[in-house]
């Protein structure tokens, strides 16, 4: 299918021109604003006023009304007119010679001037040179000479500025600016009249065929080439556009932009510039004229004129696209743009845009397609409204009119193909994505978000549960029947919750969870409602859910508490207290529970500690009540029973020891005795009951391991005195004694030591022992002696500093009197006053008695 | 502004220069911006000008039909336009060759390898259109259609036809494969002569080892004497 890029439409009919006169045909036209002038071969010049009318049915028809008709008197046809309505002239070549005739009256101007010779053919410059609006530039090829001669037209004489000559006889000339664009008899050329530089174009034989020359804008020019090609040519003699196709036999050409009109024997054609392609072709029989004036394209046979009237652009550009030739449409609409105002234009090629863009989607050509929506910014909407149901119900979106598209929606345009509708989908899923990431989603991010839940829903999308979690605009109220119908509970909760209810969120996924409904998306969703819960600000749901959650696993359920993060605003109501008093139901979750305060946040508040270590004990208990107790758990639940005991001193101790005392757990009852200070009964629980040495030892580690190194002596000779002790039958912890001096020399008094032990013990026995303490107490004699030299030393140096820093001696001698009772020293010893004033020690001690304040003035010190 | 580029060929890739995408062949139209340099292909009739620049846009063969008057594209390299002119290779069209030619920075000549006259024609018709062209003008000779040719028949067989005289026709076979006609060493020889008739420095010249190739455009791989080439553009800043 073509274009229809122009319809013909009849201008003067053969009636109005002729009559009845088969013998007269048009030679030539001429057509300005309104006015068009025919010449015919019986040497008359018709002047007709072509009014434009258009029908209520919208086309456009002409009415030509006969103004005037004239002979000029020469019995020759009439071979062309030219107006020049800035001088209301008109010129005439006819029988070789041009006149310049009134364009109202027809009437050859009077002075004699306005008249040229000898021309077979003119042209009027277009694009003139010279600036005098009342003049025009005229190229006139001469009859004989070879030559071409420039004029300048004036309201009463012509005047010839210029002559060239040319290689060959011209015979057919276009002028542009300086350039002539001559047919000469072989080739064509350029011809500049200013600079005289010429510039062959290509051979033709003008001879065989008419040649064309036609001026289709600045400096470029239309050819007829051989193989009835239409070539373009540039002054500097280049091609810029590829030629178009005419027939043989072409007879004239004229450009109405983006177009080349040509016209042969039987058809005029239409051939784009923008693609060189044949766009329409018209039937036309006779023709004999074709000629564009101020862009109006006329045609004329031997008895009749015509008009071509373009077609409205976008009237073009939608029959392409309606042929669904989306790049033939975009083509003329970007090559018209300079034709166009900007913002009409803007408007207009936005739209073709998005109407290509439709067009390719419905051929699933989504890259073009993208492209096209890309660039005519369409809004999404548009797209999203081809799919059913996608846009929210509450959205004010209507589609554009006129429809830039024929679907109705996506089934229409996939005629029930559902693989198309999935390709349709997953296309219109990577779109919306992009669009939410740029400005596309502008105003209506609404519904493109919840398009956008929709399809990832309906697809099974893993970027679903993506779009919830993070900024979204979808509309809670259109997309929970939506997520409800694809059963994505889950996401819905999600929704929910990005909407503020997390009550209703909780709701849904705890029927997931107890399996009223159905949805796989998350196979941990209990742990993560308790990690939802853990993280809730609203206490009431915690509260509320919270039971739901132990009852299910306690384990798992008091991770609510525990992993919740502690703030002061929520201490209040979500006290350890009060959590405790809801958890007494569930024995594990208070244990756990206990255990976060105590041993992972160290609370330390005795009602906690003394809880868990009752739990811990009523454990041990109840393990231990079993029968056959399971050894492996009894020894797990007394270590940490044991742990708690040793690490915590916040408990009451008295409590547990009561619960202990008629139990075996032994080890743990030293433990308690040992927190209340009672080591003796400790060691002896450990030494006599358990007999467990080791523990003995480790105890006494244990107990003073906070404690300064005498209290640990002590604790050690405790435990001595009890392996030694009388209650011990026989030598029964002989063995555990010695190994305890033996190891733990360090911790014991020997002196004490052997005054204790029994005559009887070899020194064999207790040699690593006393070697231990002899050599210990050797060391500590040296070391001792070492710090006292050390010291001693240290006391001389400070001593020496002093004397350094009292200044020079002090002289005593016989003959020197005392400041205070000024008699002569008679011994060495003296008091100094300070200045380092001598005075007797006795009187020196009379003036401190004396002295009121009974302070020591003074600093007595010896000099020998 | 005056664009010096030079045509490089590269060993790696077959062909990068068909390789280079475009959406689609931009035809001219208002909005284009002139192009900076022109490229033109000339070579006898049916030498497979057109499907080159087919294969060179569009990455594919496909069936064409004898181009009229000419054709052109453009084609964004980098910051330059550039125009790429396939002309018309019947004699009929002839004449248009040398406004074609006008203001070309780079020619490529092309034959077609089973066929002598057409690498006759190259030097007999074509080079006196490029006259027109820039003095600086560059040269590619490449030889299409070196799929219809048996390179291994070749390698056995030493050709001592193609000096001169254009061969007898070749002997009616049912296989497409046809004997070949040109080999490359004639073309480097014309490439000598080329540069000799441009008056162009043959050693500050590209090598023909570089300028002279085989190809084909239906199969878009290429048959040269040393390796696989491609054409590449290069347009060192101005």
């Amino acid at each position: 299918m073509s274009v229809k890029a122009f319809e013909l439409v009849p201008a003067v009919e053969r009636e109005l021109l002729m009559g009845d006169k088969a013998r007269i045909n048009i030679e030539c036209i001429e057509c300005c604003g309104k006015h068009l002038y025919v010449g015919t071969n019986d040497c008359f010049i018709h002047h007709f006023l072509l009014e434009e009318h258009t029908t209520p049915k919208g086309k456009l028809v002409f009415s030509a009304q006969k103004v005037l008709h004239k002979y000029l008197g020469l019995k020759k046809p009439v071979n062309e007119l030219k107006a020049a309505s800035a001088l209301e002239r008109l010129m005439v070549l006819c029988d070789n010679t041009v006149i310049v005739v009134d364009m109202v009256n027809l009437e050859a101007v009077s002075s004699g001037g306005a008249k040229i010779k000898g021309v077979v053919a003119f042209c009027v410059n277009e694009n003139p040179v010279n600036g005098d609006p009342f003049c025009v530039e005229m190229g006139v090829i001469c009859a004989k000479r070879r030559t071409v001669q420039i004029y300048m037209v004036y309201e009463d004489r012509v005047q010839m500025v210029k002559e060239v000559s040319t290689p060959e006889q011209p015979c057919a000339v276009c002028l542009d600016g300086y350039f002539l664009c001559l047919a000469l008899s072989s080739q064509y050329m350029i011809l500049n009249y200013s600079t005289g530089a010429s510039q062959d174009l290509f051979p033709y034989d003008s001879e065989e065929k008419k040649p064309i020359v036609k001026r289709i804008g600045r400096e470029e020019f239309l050819l007829a080439a051989p193989g009835g090609l239409g070539m373009f040519a540039t002054a500097a003699g280049v091609s810029q556009r590829a030629p178009v196709n005419w027939s043989e036999s072409v007879i004239g050409a004229a450009v109405s932009f983006p177009y080349v009109v040509a016209l042969d024997e039987g058809f005029v054609t239409v051939h784009s510039m923008l693609d060189q392609q044949l766009k329409q072709t018209l039937s036309f029989r006779d023709g004999h004229i074709l000629q564009d004036f101020e862009g109006k394209v006329m045609l004329a046979s031997t008895k009749a004129v015509y008009v071509l009237v373009p077609r409205p652009l976008e009237r073009q550009i939608q029959d392409l696209l309606a042929g669904h030739r989306v790049e033939e449409a975009l083509t003329l609409a970007e090559g018209a743009q300079r034709n166009i105002p900007k913002d009409k234009f803007q408007i207009m090629h936005r739209r073709i845009l998005q109407q290509a863009g439709f067009i390719q989607f419905g051929q699933l050509q989504f890259l073009e397609a993208k492209e096209h929506f890309r660039k005519g910014q369409l809004d999404v909407r548009e797209l999203i409204s081809l799919y059913p149901l996608l846009l929210p119900s509450s959205s004010s979106f209507t589609r554009c009119h006129p429809p830039l598209h024929e679907f109705a929606d996506l089934n229409h345009l996939a005629q029930g193909d559902q693989e198309k509708v999935q390709r349709c989908k997953l296309f219109l899923i990577s779109y919306l994505r992009e669009a939410r990431s740029t400005e596309g989603a502008n105003g209506c991010r609404e519904d493109v978000d919840t398009a956008l839940l929709k399809l990832y829903a309906e697809a099974n999308h893993e970027s679903l549960l993506d779009l919830l979690a993070s900024d979204n605009a979808c509309l809670l109220a259109d997309s929970a029947p939506w997520l409800e119908k694809h059963h994505k509970y889950f996401a819905l909760g999600l929704l929910y919750h990005y909407n503020g209810q997390d009550d209703a969120a909780l709701q849904l996924w705890v029927r997931v969870v107890d399996g009223d409904l159905q949805d796989s998306t998350r196979s941990d969703l209990y742990e993560y409602v308790v990690d939802f819960l853990s993280f809730c600000s609203s206490l009431d749901l915690v509260w509320k859910y919270a039971e739901w959650a132990l009852q299910k696993e306690q384990k798992v359920g008091v991770q609510i508490f525990t992993r919740r993060a502690v703030s002061d605003e929520q201490e209040a109501q979500m006290s350890p207290d009060a959590v405790i008093k809801r958890l007494h139901k569930y024995h594990q979750a208070t244990v756990l529970y206990l255990e976060h305060l105590v041993l992972g946040r160290r609370v330390q508040k005795e009602a906690f500690h003394t809880h868990l270590a009752v739990l811990y004990l009523e454990k041990v208990l109840s393990l231990l009540s079993q029968s056959p107790a399971p050894a492996q758990q009894v020894t797990e639940a007394r270590e940490k029973l044991q742990n708690l005991l040793k690490e915590s001193s916040l408990y009451r101790v008295q409590l547990l020891l009561d619960k202990l005392q008629d139990t075996d757990l032994l080890l743990e009852c030293a433990t308690l005795h040992g927190k209340l200070e009672e080591h003796d009964k400790a060691l002896h629980i450990l030494v006599h009951r358990l007999k467990d040495f080791p523990a003995a030892e480790d105890y006494c580690a244990w107990a003073s391991a906070s404690r300064d190194q005498g209290y640990r002596q002590r604790l050690f000779h405790l435990l001595l005195g009890v392996y030694l002790g009388p209650d011990a039958p026989g030598n029964e912890h002989t063995v555990a004694a010695v190994d305890l001096l033996n190891r733990h020399a360090v911790m014991f008094d020997p002196a004490h030591v052997l005054r204790l032990l029994p005559e009887g013990w070899s020194l064999q026995l207790l040699r690593p022992f006393l070697c231990g303490a002899l050599r210990g107490a050797t060391h500590a004699r040296h070391t001792s002696q070492v710090a006292l030299g050390l010291a001693r030393s240290e006391n001389l140096l400070l001593k020496h500093d002093r004397l350094k820093y009292r200044g020079g001696p002090v002289l005593v001698s016989e003959k020197k009197g005392c400041q205070l009772c000024h008699n002569t020293f008679t011994e060495p010893d003296c008091v100094c006053l300070p200045g380092g004033v001598p005075v007797h020690t006795h009187c020196a001690a009379q003036r401190v008695r004396d002295s009121p304040r009974k302070r020591q003035s003074t600093n007595p010190s010896n000099h020998t | 502004m005056k664009v010096k580029y030079n045509i490089d060929i590269v060993a790696s890739s077959p062909l990068r220069v068909i390789k280079r995408r475009v959406s689609r062949a931009m035809p001219d139209s208002g909005k284009m911006k002139k192009p900076d340099v022109k490229l033109v292909i000339l070579g006898d009739m049916n030498v497979g000008k057109t499907s080159l620049l087919h294969r060179y846009m569009e990455r594919k063969f496909k069936e064409t039909i004898s181009t009229i008057g000419g054709a052109f594209f453009l084609k964004q390299w980098g910051p330059y336009t550039i125009s790429i002119w396939d002309t018309a290779g019947r004699e009929q069209f002839h004449g248009l060759g040398s406004m074609y030619c006008r203001g070309a920075s780079a020619v490529i000549l092309t034959y077609d390898v089973t066929n002598w006259q057409s690498l006759a024609e190259l030097e007999e018709r074509f080079l006196s259109l490029t006259d027109t062209a820039k003095d600086d003008c560059i040269f590619a000779i490449v030889g299409n259609k070196a799929d219809l040719t048996d390179p291994k028949v070749l390698e056995v067989e030493p050709e001592e036809e193609g000096t001169g005289q254009p061969p007898v026709c070749s002997p009616p076979t049912v296989s497409p494969i046809v004997r070949k006609q040109v080999q490359r060493e004639e073309a480097i020889a014309l490439y000598g002569r080329i540069l000799r008739y441009k008056l162009q420095d043959e050693r500050s010249s590209l090598p023909a080892e570089r300028m002279c190739f085989e190809t084909s455009a239906k199969t878009a791989t290429m048959w040269t004497c040393c390796s696989r080439h491609c054409l590449t553009w290069s347009f060192p800043p101005s």
